[in-house]
């Protein structure tokens, strides 16, 4: 067993991007809520599609996130299913990808971003 | 002795789901930081493969169920608004059916939303989503995770990440609950 073949690492790879995916589109809808009084209207999946019921504009932060996790992982999962990718790569950039979706997600750096745009204030 | 509804739903997305994540997630990464040949023998690795993945699978099963029933069954008790007729400048006893509005009435408890809640609310799901690929690549892999260190590492890394994610929701779930209780 300890000397065995293994798999090819692609889907693997993907999924640790397609996560990263996921976590950053969720700070970015975080983001934008703040900035826009539409996007924050079109984000209230809860009164829109009844996904929900008084969850307001974090039902479709998160199903928008789950969404483009799911997405990304399938699109991913095709693109380098069967071959051995350079997972430092893949990986590294996932980890910058999660890095961003949780800076984006702290108040005090998503309320900064916010007021670089005159309009929400 | 009773429990409301309320009472049950916070228990048990906070409590009981909360525990079952700390178990999965330290099966699961003694599970993982174990699996490495230089230490194993074939036996040890197929002893320890079944552990680490019930420890990655339900770690991520829990995250999913941890989340959803946080953002779509207690979250909108947390965040309903009170009626005209309450004052949302006094934290009142009626208010306190409020939490929200409740927390936000005073500058010395107002933080707990500004920052507790509002940060809390939304970095809890970054868990579920790196639970999951650390599943697939155990699921995937399964004893053969013995020989690809890199990827290994990498599920150690995300699994703490997952961790932290979902313990910064649960430490300020617990204090803010202790502030103003959706019960």
């Amino acid at each position: 067993m300890l000397d065995m073949e293994t798999k090819p690492n692609g889907p693997v790879a993907a999924v640790f991007v397609a996560a990263g995916i996921g976590s950053l589109v969720l700070g970015i809808f975080v983001v934008l809520n703040e900035v826009s009084p539409d996007i924050s209207k079109f984000l209230k999946f809860d009164e829109s599609y009844g996904i929900g019921t008084g969850v307001g504009p974090l039902s479709g932060k998160v199903v928008l996130a789950v969404a483009a996790f799911l997405v990304s992982w399938i699109v991913l999962h095709l693109v380098a299913r069967g071959r051995e990718v350079n997972f430092g790569r893949w990986f590294a950039l996932a980890l910058v990808l999660v890095f961003a979706g949780f800076a984006l997600t702290f108040p005090p750096i998503f309320e900064y971003i916010v007021h670089l745009f005159p309009a929400a204030d | 002795m009773e429990f409301s509804e309320r009472e049950l739903w916070t228990v048990g997305h906070g409590l009981v789901l909360g525990t079952l994540f700390l178990l999965a997630f330290g099966g699961g990464l003694a599970g993982l930081y174990s699996l490495n040949a230089r230490y194993l023998t074939e036996d040890g690795v197929a002893e320890r493969t079944p552990r680490l993945l019930v420890g990655s699978l339900v770690m991520a099963i829990v995250a999913w169920l941890t989340v959803i029933s946080g953002t779509f069954v207690v979250y909108p008790w947390y965040r309903a608004t009170p009626p005209e007729a309450i004052d949302r400048t006094v934290q009142s006893d009626a208010l306190g059916d409020f939490p929200r509005f409740w927390l936000l009435a005073s500058e010395r408890t107002a933080e707990w939303h500004r920052l507790g809640m509002e940060w809390k609310e939304h970095v809890a799901w970054i868990a579920p989503l790196l639970a999951t690929a650390v599943a697939f690549a155990v699921v995937y892999y399964g004893a053969q995770l013995v020989r690809r260190g890199e990827i290994r590492r990498a599920a150690i890394i995300f699994f703490t990440l997952a961790f932290v994610a979902a313990g910064v929701a649960g430490l300020f779930g617990a204090f803010i609950t202790k502030a103003a209780p959706v019960a």
